[in-house]
């Protein structure tokens, strides 16, 4: 299993490394999470020139920067409208997207809905901590119920979004959610992601050790990152069951799938060949 | 089809044919009276020229597309009006912190806030200049005529494009509903600049250095140079910096580009203005009136003349220092509460009178007024 | 409480770090005793969006009457840095003569001090060690506080460790640092506050070390599975998180007395590669002796 892809894959092929280490506190997801993508590029045979990364505002808006890419860190919640742009004025690039769960459901959530409704071959990282980490740990539109942060400092009395159930209804073609503590079922499912053609959205269940995990009490770093195995359903990749392992588990794998048409593909082959046809007439 | 020739055109229109003619291959927008006919066009000829349209969920978005697909390297447009130029100020503020070539309409309705939609108003006067926070460089043109929406809009294509910089198409809802007969130039007599791309040795490029002429070269995905692109103040070498020094530098270098540009950036139209002792200063459709009212004042014998900055915003300072050396009074004419009267008392100073005509009625003003306003001035005097 | 020394030039203190250190805590320490000693206080800083390895800064300054909240370049009577690049970064800002300097040897690499793209470039991260800087500035103490604080059961009282060795600088006496100090911090943390303010205060007194310097990277020969692999670790990268010493099945890798990764048993390692997957900082990779030539991708 991936024990090739293993051996011949050095991130650092794929990292700017002067900029390391990395600004990300110690034990942060975020990181296994690159780890993931750069992997899933590197098994796909990416080339870096063609490789766009556009990423939002907070801690995983940073996450780029340190992708020898052609990386685009944007406005906040905005990084899916400026991918929309480029994806469509450029086609030949594989354009994917960094965003965190502010970013991308709180501010951005109108762009997330419409990106996933116009399924342009895009992929959408979500790297989900459940917090605003960059401003301080404030509340967050995936912050569980009664969790504590700095601005709901008597627990969360809000529901948060299922981002992988919205983005399905909205849609999205490809839609999935894995977990830093799985990285390879995390790669190959990113990889899949990147692979099919459309809009594909993936949920990275990443832990914020040092403001999220130290106001909720949840221990040192390797204690949050077992913790994915007991509120995740620990899926094994691309094997989809309707019965989640326990109550309260959170699925993870391919969540949704289908092969509709691609933006691009249909706006080149509809809107510009009628007009085409119409210069020619 | 793109016509050529003596032709009717509506403002709205021209700006889109311009568009295309000067180049741009993406248009991304949002509905928004009375921008909506540029989106429409847009949408039917962009596709007949292998370009790209596509009506995003929101204006902010529809901003964001479009520095998406100019960084990607493509000649990128949009519209809208006052409460989406409101809703576009945060990514424009993006495009000019990034140098991102593009092109923003903004045909003016009353305002503020949803206002009268079908109303004329100069009211974005300001917000064009200062709509996004922080200092920093914009473009800001403002054509009278469909005439000059063709060729303005011809020209902030080409001024994005050389200096790196969104430019900002400015005009009342009057001229962009406006119906006149234009000439439409030959699409190969339409010549708009292309940015200049990185070149040079790959591992040593610096994306925000200085080649001499305050702006940097771009890089296009693809090309190899493999860049990165943010909104944090960057360094040279494009990755974020928070030294004074450093700082301090690549800010004075992005205010700075362009006050370097002026031959290129400054245009302006003077209507008998050498012996004028009665300035009248307007843009746009307020501008058509005065002139009239500068040819009638001169009539009756009244030294007046009209100073029409084109380029609103840098203001073409120079020149109009010029034309007021001589006068003894200015009169500001704009369809608002009075904001380009703020930029002429400071430019004027204490060396002359500055009088307002303002209107907020939704209506345009008219000659008889403006003249009567030149008669008024004479009358104290400022002859 | 009672200040004999009540000068009418208001007394400088400048205490920087990065974000998640606890510089606030250090300033609000000194301005609470300030102002309980009946002194004019004035504390402003930097902080928020500085988390994540920012810069942050305070600038405390009391006296009788204080009028301006910022202390101007080279009028700080003390500095206190709970990192050593952003000590270094003030120094400018240290009275030249007779300031006194203690800051913490401890390095958090922050990206932005790289400026060169090119891959394997040098960072120009703080090259002057301490004792450079220590002479340059005459009255100088760099200790490990960050080791200290580790040593003392918790890494995080690394500011209260300086905390005490700045005691020693200026005329409270420790009573009412430890009263102010035992009303700041969580109660169940009070001990080893009280301990780790002493230990920094002890540091001073007793102040003839040098200090320590960081250690290159290692690629260490494992053999756990029979096979002739390497495991290499990038000191520089590792931010001690602990993940890759509690995944590791064969409980071969351990936190060194740095915080850095290493591994202890080198035979038991069977290059499974959970610790470089879930490194989130890359400072963990194993290279297997039948490993193709990597393909760089361009």
């Amino acid at each position: 299993m991936d024990t090739a892809s293993a051996n011949d894959f050095d991130i650092r092929d794929y990292l700017r490394v002067e900029l390391l280490p990395h600004f990300m506190c110690p034990g942060c997801g975020h990181g296994i999470a690159l780890r993931a993508l750069l992997w899933a590029v590197h098994d796909l045979k990416l080339a870096k020139d063609r490789l766009a990364i556009v990423s939002g505002i907070g801690c995983s808006g940073r996450v780029g920067a340190y992708i020898d890419a052609n990386t685009f860190h944007v406005t906040h919640g905005r990084p899916l409208a400026f991918a929309t742009g480029l994806a469509l004025a450029r086609p030949d690039l594989e354009v994917i997207v960094i965003t965190g769960d502010g970013d991308c459901l709180a501010i951005g959530g109108n762009h997330l809905i419409h990106a996933c409704r116009r399924n342009l071959h895009l992929t959408c990282l979500m790297f989900n901590n459940e917090i605003y980490g960059m401003t301080g740990g404030q509340v967050s539109p995936t912050t569980a119920d009664d969790r504590l942060t700095t601005t709901t400092p008597y627990g969360n009395a809000e529901p948060s979004f299922d981002a992988c159930a919205l983005a399905a209804a909205a849609g999205a073609s490809f839609v999935g959610r894995g977990m830093t503590l799985q990285t390879v079922a995390l790669k190959n499912l990113i990889r899949d992601a990147i692979s099919h053609r459309g809009f594909s959205f993936v949920e990275v269940i990443s832990d914020c050790t040092e403001i999220f995990g130290r106001k909720n009490d949840l221990g040192s770093s390797p204690e949050m990152i077992l913790r994915q195995k007991g509120s995740m359903k620990p899926d094994t990749y691309g094997n989809v069951v309707d019965r989640p392992f326990r109550p309260n588990a959170v699925q993870t794998g391919v969540l949704a799938r289908n092969d509709r048409p691609e933006y691009g593909d249909a706006y080149r082959a509809a809107v510009l060949g009628a007009a085409g046809a119409a210069v020619a007439g | 089809m793109i016509p050529v020739g003596r032709r009717n055109l509506q403002g709205n229109h021209a700006c889109a044919y311009a568009a295309i003619a000067a180049g741009c291959r993406f248009y991304a927008g949002y509905p928004i009276t009375p921008s909506s006919e540029i989106a429409e066009k847009m949408s039917l000829e962009l596709p007949r020229v292998q370009g790209v349209f596509v009506q995003m969920e929101d204006e902010i978005a529809s901003m964001g597309a479009v520095i998406g697909a100019s960084l990607g390297g493509v000649k990128a447009m949009t519209a809208t009006s006052g409460p989406g130029f409101s809703l576009k100020q945060e990514n424009l503020g993006y495009a000019a912190m990034v140098e991102v070539p593009c092109v923003i309409i903004d045909v003016m309705r009353g305002g503020p806030s949803t206002g009268m939609p079908t109303r004329p108003a100069q009211g974005d006067l300001m917000q064009a200049r200062w709509g996004t926070h922080g200092d920093h460089p914009i473009v800001v043109v403002t054509p009278a005529s469909v005439g000059e929406i063709y060729t303005e809009t011809v020209r902030a294509f080409d001024l994005a494009e050389r200096l790196r910089t969104p430019v900002i198409v400015l005009y009342d809802e009057t001229v962009g509903h406006l119906v006149e007969t234009v000439d439409v130039p030959d699409l190969s007599d339409v010549t708009s600049a292309q940015r200049k791309w990185a070149s040079g040795p790959k591992e040593t490029f610096l994306p925000y250095a200085d080649p001499g002429d305050g702006v940097p070269e771009m890089v296009r995905p693809g090309d190899g140079y493999r860049c990165h692109t943010t909104g944090l103040t960057h360094g040279e070498n494009g990755f974020p910096t928070q030294r004074p020094a450093e700082v301090e530098e690549m800010t004075r270098r992005l205010l700075g580009k362009l006050e370097r540009h002026r031959d290129v950036i400054d245009r302006f139209e003077t209507v008998r203005t050498g012996d004028a002792h009665i300035v009248v200063v307007a843009v746009g459709i307020a501008a058509r009136a005065a002139r009239r009212a500068v040819v009638e004042a001169r009539a009756k014998g009244i030294a007046a003349g009209l100073f029409r900055p084109i380029t609103l915003w840098p203001f073409p300072e120079a020149a109009f220092r010029e034309v007021v050396a001589g006068a003894d009074a200015v009169l500001v004419v704009e369809m608002n509460a009075g904001q380009l009267a703020l930029e002429i008392e400071r430019l004027v100073g204490r060396r002359g009178k500055v009088a307002r005509l303002n209107r907020i009625s939704g209506e345009p003003i008219g000659p008889d007024e403006i003249l009567a306003n030149i008669e008024e001035l004479a009358r104290h005097g400022h002859r | 409480m009672n200040v004999e020394h009540r000068p009418a030039v208001p007394t400088n203190v400048l205490i920087v770090g990065v974000g998640g250190q606890g510089v606030i805590m250090v300033s609000k320490v000194l301005a609470s005793l300030c102002q309980q000693a009946g002194l004019e206080v004035k504390q402003s800083e930097v902080h928020g969006m500085a988390k994540r390895g920012g810069s942050v800064f305070s600038h405390v300054r009391f006296g009788e009457t204080v009028l301006s909240p910022m202390i101007a370049h080279g009028e700080a009577d003390i500095m206190v840095a709970l990192e050593w690049a952003e000590g270094l970064r003030w120094l400018d800002y240290l009275k030249r003569d007779g300031g006194t300097f203690i800051a913490d040897t401890q390095q958090i690499v922050p990206p932005v001090s790289f400026r060169n793209r090119r891959r394997g470039a040098r960072s120009g991260y703080a090259p002057a060690t301490p004792a450079e800087v220590i002479d340059l500035v005459g009255n100088g103490f760099a200790l490990d506080a960050t080791r200290m604080a580790a040593g003392l059961g918790n890494e995080r009282v690394a500011n209260t460790v300086l905390l005490g060795a700045l005691s020693t600088a200026l005329p409270f006496p420790r009573e009412g640092w430890l009263g102010v100090l035992d009303g700041l911090v969580p109660p169940k943390t009070t001990e080893v506050n009280r301990r780790a303010f002493d230990a920094g205060r002890e540091w001073v007194q007793n102040f003839d070390r040098p200090a320590e310097q960081a250690a290159a990277a290692v690629a260490v020969p494992v053999s756990g599975d029979g096979l002739d692999h390497r495991l290499e670790i990038t000191e520089a990268w590792c931010k001690g998180c602990d993940i890759c010493v509690k995944m590791c099945p064969e409980r071969c890798l351990t936190l060194n007395a740095r915080h850095i990764v290493e591994l202890t048993d080198p035979a038991a390692c069977t290059a499974c590669r959970l610790c470089e997957w879930l490194c989130p900082d890359f400072a963990i990779r194993v290279l297997t002796a039948s490993a193709p030539a990597p393909a760089l991708a361009k």
